[in-house]
């Protein structure tokens, strides 16, 4: 767990040491400001549904350029065969990289925290409805990171990482809205199973549900499972 | 090379059965999870749980397992609250949706998937069609929402749990009622589709699920039997009779009043009133109730005042005009008689006054003390008869009597023109059948409106914050931090 640590603390530095964090999260603020802006103002509410949901699949297009040089760097740099020769279990090297890349979205997320105090500041925000949604959000972010984790462990192009981290991501976005169209009764609730927004529809209107926070836990688990598969297979392959 | 290519080949067939048994694994879990799921309502006023009156109503639905269709129309778009009133009733179903295998939904872009609404007949933005088998319930968006409060406290009130448990009790329940009309003395035909007809009628209550039948009770039956009132009867109508009920016909409404029956009286000008009404402690005084507020351009159609009754529920809210055809003026005793309590429901402004003729001013009647009685006029009162007392012997159960000075708003011509009419009818039937429920908001709940009312300065200052304050900010970090890191 120490070498974990470790590895969690060295892939934070390097994010703030570059502008990339800097860069993202600027741009990553910016759409949020906007998001909360135009929410604010075309509903007239005093809730962060608008802002959360539209940030939902900006970061699904964002985090794969974040993750996409984990691996890919390493493997294009030469450093891949230096990591799997040191004395680093796989799985604390995973999980460094993972929950760094996590810590920095939670860095993110606690940027918009300005949003919920204005809506404080002017109206009476549903605080119950704003945390499950921070949560939802947050837990969508774990799954996004593991997913672009895994797309990085299989190309030695970062931005080829990124790209393949987005084409795996897009359709768990978007086979919830075409479940709809799907005739078979059993297919339609196959895709509403498989998709974000279905998981991700509770905790915006203020609701745990435990099947949506072991969904998001299980997504997460599985990629960063086929990461750790991934990354093993180098040595044989 | 061969050995290379088979020691690749043990290895990923190994990798391939482990990832698949784990992500077999994976699916079970979720399996697990989502059958033994827990739920946690952290929204203000537990939002998002469904009652337990409509929680049990789904269960009854389920357990009869016919399917269930709802199908919303979105409202308006860009249009005051359209987004807030989609989004509640999304939600809402969605909820529905999860806590039952027979209720599906469907929302329906009113705007675009015309064939949809033309299909179901659906000409208004908001509506919701409830449907099983044969049996449809429509759902009218002001049954869903209300606006409550004023000025700056203005909200809007989301009642569609209410609205749609009211729907699944519809629904669920297994026989129709009937509504008998009375006729033999000039009333209007239930069938009768013209302007002064009642076929308008009818079809309101085919909808809340009220058969309509004829009742004569003047003659005995082919058997030989004396007429009587139905067991099956949920309330009788006497609209605008023009001949005079017999005494028979009065002793055996007197007798269904007697045990705990319904009745809706609707007399004209003119009209003979029922001994039981006068009994009830109500009198038709002659003339014509007027106000100096009128319905444009009618100068016989005072703008009533709804008083706080069921009868009136929606109505006060709505601002929905009732439209009566030169009503006749009520007197309800004062003190009521023994056992029964008179309530006023519709009557005039304070300026109306009982119009008995006299000069006009510009074709319009004005108040002359000396010919014309004092104001302000009760135009429909809801009377209700406690057992065991009065009129009730029996203790079935309270009667109730619904008496209104016109028969005219109940027409088909006054039913589509008045834009309250239609309300006053069902909240009328409803409250004489006893179905308290469908008039009061038992489960309505608060909508998910929590207004942000800025002004143009404060919103100039959010858009400042929002979209430049805070990415300036990160900007100028990153790029403090770049500057010190080069110079190392």
């Amino acid at each position: 767990m120490r070498v974990a640590w470790a590895i969690f603390k060295k892939e934070l530095q390097i994010y703030f040491v570059s502008p990339l964090a800097y860069v993202f999260l600027g741009v990553f603020l910016l759409l949020a400001g906007l998001f909360f802006y135009m929410g604010v103002t075309s509903t007239g509410e005093a809730s962060l549904r608008v802002m959360l949901g539209n940030l939902g699949i900006s970061l699904l297009f964002l985090l794969p350029l974040l993750t996409m040089r984990h691996f890919a760097d390493e493997l294009r740099g030469g450093t891949f065969e230096l990591m799997m020769t040191a004395p680093v279990p796989l799985w604390a090297l995973l999980l460094g990289k993972w929950a760094s890349t996590l810590a920095l979205c939670a860095i993110l997320l606690a940027g918009t925290g300005l949003f919920p105090a204005i809506l404080a500041y002017y109206g009476d925000p549903d605080w119950g409805v704003v945390a499950t949604s921070y949560l939802g959000l947050f837990l969508c972010c774990g799954a996004f990171v593991a997913a672009g984790l895994f797309s990085s462990s299989l190309t030695d192009e970062p931005v080829a990482g990124g790209m393949l981290g987005v084409v795996i991501l897009l359709p768990f976005w978007i086979v919830g809205n075409t479940s709809e169209l799907v005739d078979a009764a059993w297919l339609r609730e196959l895709f509403r199973q498989l998709s974000f927004l279905t998981h991700l529809e509770p905790f915006s209107k203020g609701v745990i549900d435990t099947a949506a926070i072991a969904w998001f836990l299980l997504f997460t688990f599985g990629f960063l499972f086929l990461t750790w598969r991934s990354i093993e297979s180098r040595r044989w392959r | 090379m061969n050995q290379v290519w088979k020691r690749r080949l043990a290895y990923g067939g190994n990798a391939s059965l482990v990832t698949a048994m784990v992500v077999g694994v994976l699916v079970l879990l979720y399996v697990l999870a989502d059958a033994y799921r827990v739920r946690w309502d952290l929204s203000a006023e537990s939002r998002n749980t469904l009652q337990a009156d409509t929680e049990a109503k789904l269960a009854l639905l389920d357990a009869d397992g016919r399917e269930v269709e709802i199908v919303a129309f979105t409202h308006q778009r860009g249009k005051d609250d359209s987004y807030l009133r989609d989004r509640a009733v999304a939600d809402l179903l969605k909820e529905i949706d999860a806590h039952s295998r027979v209720v599906h939904y469907r929302i329906v872009d009113f705007d675009r998937e015309r064939l949809t609404a033309e299909r179901l007949g659906v000409t208004d933005y908001g509506r919701i069609v409830v449907m099983r088998g044969e049996d449809r319930v429509d759902i009218k968006d002001r049954d869903m929402f209300r606006r409550v409060g004023r000025g700056a406290d203005k909200d809007l009130e989301f009642r569609g749990e209410a609205a749609l448990s009211r729907a699944f009790s519809q629904l669920l329940s297994p026989t129709r009622r009937v509504v008998y009309v009375l006729r033999g003395h000039g009333e209007p035909d239930p069938q009768d589709r013209g302007p002064g007809g009642l076929s308008e009628m009818v079809s309101a209550l085919d909808i809340e699920r009220f058969d309509v039948e004829a009742l004569s009770l003047a003659r005995t039956d082919r058997e030989g039997h004396a007429p009587q009132v139905p067991d099956d009867a949920s309330l009788v109508v006497i609209a605008g009779p023009t001949g005079p009920l017999t005494h028979q016909e009065e002793d055996i409404l007197l007798e269904y009043l007697a045990e705990g029956g319904a009745v809706l009286v609707a007399l004209d000008i003119g009209s003979p009133v029922p001994g039981f009404v006068v009994r009830m402690g109500i009198r038709v005084p002659d003339g014509m109730a007027m106000d100096t507020r009128l319905v444009f351009p009618y100068r016989d159609r005072p703008v009533p005042v709804y008083k706080a009754h069921p009868l009136t529920e929606g109505l006060r809210e709505g601002d929905r005009i009732v439209m009566l055809g030169a009503p006749a003026p009520l007197s309800l005793a004062d003190p009521p008689p023994e056992g029964a309590r008179l309530d006023p429901v519709l009557v005039t402004g304070r300026d109306g006054w009982i119009e008995r003729g006299g000069p006009t001013e510009g074709g319009n009647p004005v108040y002359q003390p000396d010919i014309d009685g004092a104001g302000p006029v009760v135009m429909a009162a809801a009377v209700q008869l406690l057992p065991g007392r009065g009129i009730v012997r029996s203790s079935k159960g309270i009667a109730r009597a619904v008496v209104i000075g016109d028969s005219e708003w109940m027409t088909n011509a006054l039913l589509q023109e008045g834009p309250g009419n239609r309300d006053l009818l069902l909240n009328t039937i409803h409250w004489l059948a006893g179905d308290d429920q469908r008039l009061g908001a038992t489960v309505g709940r608060r909508a998910a409106t929590r207004r942000l009312a800025l002004t143009r300065e404060e919103t100039g200052r959010l858009r400042a914050i929002s979209l430049f304050l805070l990415p300036s900010l990160v900007a100028l970090l990153g790029l403090a931090v770049w500057t010190t890191r080069r110079g190392r």
